[in-house]
């Protein structure tokens, strides 16, 4: 496949790292050469210096036979007039990365359906959806919807006094009630397992479980975790994803305090929210997080547009009670320190719209795919061949490639939670995990 | 530097030298020179070196761009020591440093040779030899590249460090696609070449050999005498005119078989390039007409062309002694050696669009001196050339000039008088081929002392790897980032056995 990417910025060059890891044919266009040339140097792409919503750049760029034109620039409308461009050429799909909520709504005049772009997205968005995701599932540090949500899957870090630590798997599934879940992954020390047979959980490992929505409480019981909608939320920063997150949770009826350091944003924000209480100081004064009320806090969420202001927030707030954060990072590099730092969950607003683009683009024989943050894992859902060798043929017995499981199976919108015994047939919707070198067997064992 | 991921590819690509020494098999069958055994041998001495690598190292597939440098120089050495190895039982050489030589010539297209007289070695030698050259003019990093998945993701920084030229064209978006583009040309020209050649009625084994020294500008040929012994204007004109294209950045050919042949005089270097052809052409021609080096109009204007065309673009063919022409055509044609091919040719020397950039550069120069307020950008073509690229260049004719001293220093040190080892020297850093006085076009390189030998085996592979390839390594910083390389076993036995 042809992808075009216009934009060099952090969504852009996550999903070029992606796609030419795959074999897939990149074309990255940004107007900043430097960056271009140290790109192209570490990865396996062609890139072409100019404008992407320039004519001539795009045809010396090969437009003409792209499959998938994805245009992440900074600049909505370079965004959205690069992809007017395309409509041009003979281009399959479009992609469109904007901010402005003019466009994003369904009632919106010139919204995806309006402007001919297959996809629109907005980072921002993204994210919330992300943050109310998580918000949800209390103790998880991230979780990600599987099935139209009848499966989810939900990552925890086993801290001291949980039971199932330092079991084998086997051990775990003779204890009650386990065949309701599969240990998806496992990520020690920044490596990251795809558990087979006599792998073990141990105490400080992140657990990814594949668990349907309706047993998460069973199993957070099971793994002694306590999952509760929040009752008091601290966020810090009042942009749009403050401003969105505020507005939903307020719709849940959860207690938020948001906490704004400009003072006319403030003015903004009491306007448009109804019962958030908006605090105007910067995050970061500690007698002002106490009188507030911070001990008693459930959840920060760190939003601003600085990660160093995000970083010290959260652990600020920890440090004086809150039970858990969120926190927005915009530097990729930052992630592997967090955990060590005792931040809870940290998203990158442009990952999560990268992997929400990847998710889209891979719909298909490939249905889905989400990358789990900070980890070599991959999720996709797959479509079972129609092929007698899959028909009443049991998964233990099938030699699934190493380094992939199957995490649950779709049948006649059912879900199951798979276990050695359970039998496969031709289309069923399988979801696996995988690590990045398992791709290819994966992709190979579905089609020999 | 990943010392094992490196010494992994290192392995693999002897591997497929190892299949590459299977070729001449069937023309040693075919001309019963009693080769076979070497050939197997040498085969054989490759795999199982080659095999042990692999089997040692274990493959890394994160290797950075620094990797790149210790990857090509090291595959380039073993290269050519393999190369060598049937030279060695053949016993047509008496010394394994000469066997060496010859095969660093050939791999870097360079064309020198140890030997007085080429016919006596047997055919499926001479193949061999001519093969080497075939294999080093695309460069067989690009090549492995364009047939085998296996160097993976550190694909561009080899190719960067193997292409020649200041900047590298990028014809498709992944690099194993612009590798087989390049290839598939080369290929094309070669197979045209040949069917050309056997036209003018050489017989198919020349026509090879021939074919693949031309298009790769190596120079080594099956005939003592060269190109002349054919003696045909009709074969001198084709081997001229595919000289030529070898020169030209085969991005061009392939614009230009695309059907935009306008691309070829829109490149900017093209047209420096043809220029200088015509320009010395034209000085060579009068010079040796006024000199009287030879009897007719014709028969100067045929070996004008030939030997600019052969020394411009790095071949070293002959169909005369140079060497015997006035002292005006010597210092051309010597000039001529540094300037080589274009960039992206299979050409050695300094590059055209170098020199071009150089020249723009101390213009730009002047003109400040004139307008010290004035703003200078250095185009070429109708494109800003980067900064970056124009210091490189710069660089680069720095360590030009060093390696060139030094090398010369040896030389003349060894004993090996000054024309002799200056132009050996020439001759070798820009993968020539023959030089002047002893190393003269009718000469060789025989008599040359061992280690003056070793010298120039070296130039030569500085040459074709442009330079900064080599003297990257040869810095001590490059060795301070070097990592221990893993062996397979001791992973093996580090890991516990997996429970039953």
């Amino acid at each position: 496949m042809k992808i075009m990417i216009i934009g060099a910025g952090q969504v852009g060059r996550h999903l070029s790292r992606k796609f030419s890891a795959e074999g897939q044919d990149v074309v990255l266009i940004d107007r900043n050469e430097t960056r271009l040339r140290r790109l192209e140097r570490e990865l396996n792409i062609l890139a072409v210096h100019g404008s992407g919503a320039s004519v001539k750049v795009l045809e010396d760029a090969g437009i003409d036979n792209t499959d998938l034109f994805i245009a992440v620039t900074d600049s909505d409308e370079v965004n959205l007039v690069a992809c007017l461009l395309s409509k041009k050429y003979n281009v399959k799909k479009r992609v469109a990365r904007v901010r402005n909520e003019d466009y994003l709504s369904t009632d919106a005049p010139l919204n995806e359906k309006a402007l001919g772009i297959d996809m629109l997205i907005s980072p921002d968005r993204a994210m919330t959806d992300e943050i109310m995701q998580l918000i949800t599932v209390s103790e998880a540090f991230d979780t990600a919807e599987f099935a139209d949500g009848q499966v989810v899957l939900v990552g925890y870090v086993i801290h001291e006094n949980n039971p199932c630590a330092g079991l084998p798997l086997p051990k775990l599934k003779q204890l009650k009630g386990s065949y309701r879940y599969v240990v998806a992954a496992i990520i020690r020390n920044d490596t990251t397992i795809i558990p087979g047979g006599y792998d073990s959980i141990e105490v400080g490992d992140k657990v990814y479980l594949m668990v349907r929505k309706q047993d998460i409480a069973e199993v957070e019981n099971m793994f002694n975790l306590a999952s509760k909608a929040p009752e008091l939320v601290f966020i810090i920063g009042g942009g749009t994803i403050g401003f969105y997150v505020a507005k939903r949770l307020e719709a849940l009826g959860i207690n938020v305090r948001l906490v704004e350091e400009d003072a006319d944003h403030c003015e903004y924000l009491t306007e448009n929210l109804e019962n958030t209480l908006v605090l105007n100081f910067d995050g970061l004064e500690a007698n002002v997080l106490m009188e507030e009320g911070i001990e008693k806090a459930d959840l920060i969420i760190a939003v601003t547009d600085s990660d160093a202001i995000n970083i010290l927030a959260s652990l600020l707030a920890k440090h004086h009670g809150a039970k858990k954060c969120i926190t927005k990072i915009n530097r990729h590099d930052f992630i592997p320190l967090l955990g060590k730092l005792g931040i809870d969950v940290a998203l990158s607003p442009r990952e999560v719209a990268a992997d929400m683009i990847l998710r889209y683009v891979r719909r298909g024989a490939i249905l889905s795919v989400t990358t789990i943050l900070g980890s070599d894992a991959e999720v996709v859902e797959l479509k079972v061949p129609n092929r007698p060798k899959f028909k009443d043929a049991p998964l233990k017995s099938l030699n699934f490639p190493r380094g992939a499981i199957v995490g649950a199976i779709v049948r006649d919108s059912q879900v199951f939670i798979p276990s050695g015994e359970t039998t496969l047939q031709p289309d069923d919707n399988l979801i696996v995990f995988f690590t990045k070198d398992a791709i290819h067997h994966v992709e190979a064992f579905f089609e020999h | 530097m990943r010392t094992g991921g490196v010494l992994n590819i290192l392995g693999k690509l002897l591997l497929l030298l190892s299949i590459f020494l299977l070729t001449p098999i069937p023309f040693s069958y075919y001309y019963q020179d009693g080769m076979v055994t070497v050939f197997l041998l040498s085969s054989i001495l490759g795999a199982l070196a080659g095999g042990a690598l692999v089997c040692s190292f274990y493959p890394e597939t994160d290797l950075g761009y620094r990797d790149g440098f210790a990857v090509v120089v090291f595959s380039w050495l073993g290269l050519a020591f393999l190369g060598a190895l049937p030279f060695y039982f053949s016993g047509s050489m008496d010394s394994f440093v000469d066997c060496l030589f010859e095969s660093m010539s050939g791999f870097t297209t360079t064309g020198s040779t140890i030997l007085p007289e080429v016919e006596v070695l047997p055919k499926s030698v001479l193949f061999w030899r001519a093969l080497t050259h075939w294999l080093g003019g695309m460069g067989i990093i690009v090549l492995t590249l364009a047939i085998l998945p296996l160097l993976g993701i550190g694909g561009m920084q080899l190719f960067q460090a193997e292409m020649p030229g200041p900047t590298k064209d990028r014809l498709a978006p992944r690099i194993q696609d612009t590798a087989r583009i390049l290839w598939k040309v080369y290929v094309l020209f070669t197979v045209t070449e040949i069917f050309l050649l056997m036209l003018g009625e050489v017989s198919f084994f020349d026509a090879v050999c021939h074919a693949f020294a031309t298009l790769a500008t190596g120079g080594f040929s099956t005939h003592t005498t060269s190109v002349g012994f054919f003696n045909s204007v009709y074969i001198e004109s084709i081997v001229i005119f595919f000289m030529f294209m070898a020169g030209i950045n085969f991005s061009l050919h392939y614009q230009g078989l695309r059907g935009r042949l306008s691309s070829y005089w829109q490149n900017e270097e093209f047209r420096f390039y043809l220029f200088l052809t015509t320009f010395s052409i034209f000085i060579i021609v009068i010079a040796n007409l006024i000199y009287k080096t030879y009897g007719s109009f014709g028969e100067t204007l045929r070996t004008g062309f030939f030997q600019v065309t052969s020394i411009l673009t790095t071949t070293g063919f002959g169909t005369a002694d140079f060497d015997q022409w006035p002292p005006v055509c010597k210092v051309l044609l010597v000039s001529l050696m540094f300037v080589g091919g274009c960039a992206g040719s299979t050409g050695g020397g300094i590059k055209h669009v170098r020199l071009l950039l150089f020249f723009k550069y101390a213009r730009l120069q002047l003109r400040n001196l004139v307008h010290p307020q004035a703003v200078g950008t250095i185009k070429l073509g109708k494109i800003k050339v980067p900064r970056e690229v124009l210091i490189s260049i710069l660089g680069f004719f720095a360590l030009y000039v060093a390696f060139f001293f030094l090398a010369t220093l040896m030389v003349t040190a060894l004993g090996v008088d000054i024309v002799t080892g200056s132009t050996a020297v020439v001759a070798t850093l820009n993968n020539i081929g023959p030089g002047l006085n002893l190393v003269g076009p009718a000469q060789n390189y025989g008599h040359l002392p061992a280690l003056a030998k070793v010298v120039l085996t070296f130039c030569m592979l500085a040459g074709r790897l442009e330079l900064y390839t080599v003297a990257v390594l040869l810095t001590p910083d490059y060795w301070a980032l070097a990592r221990k390389p893993v062996l397979r076993w001791k992973l093996l036995h580090a890991k516990e056995p997996a429970p039953k």
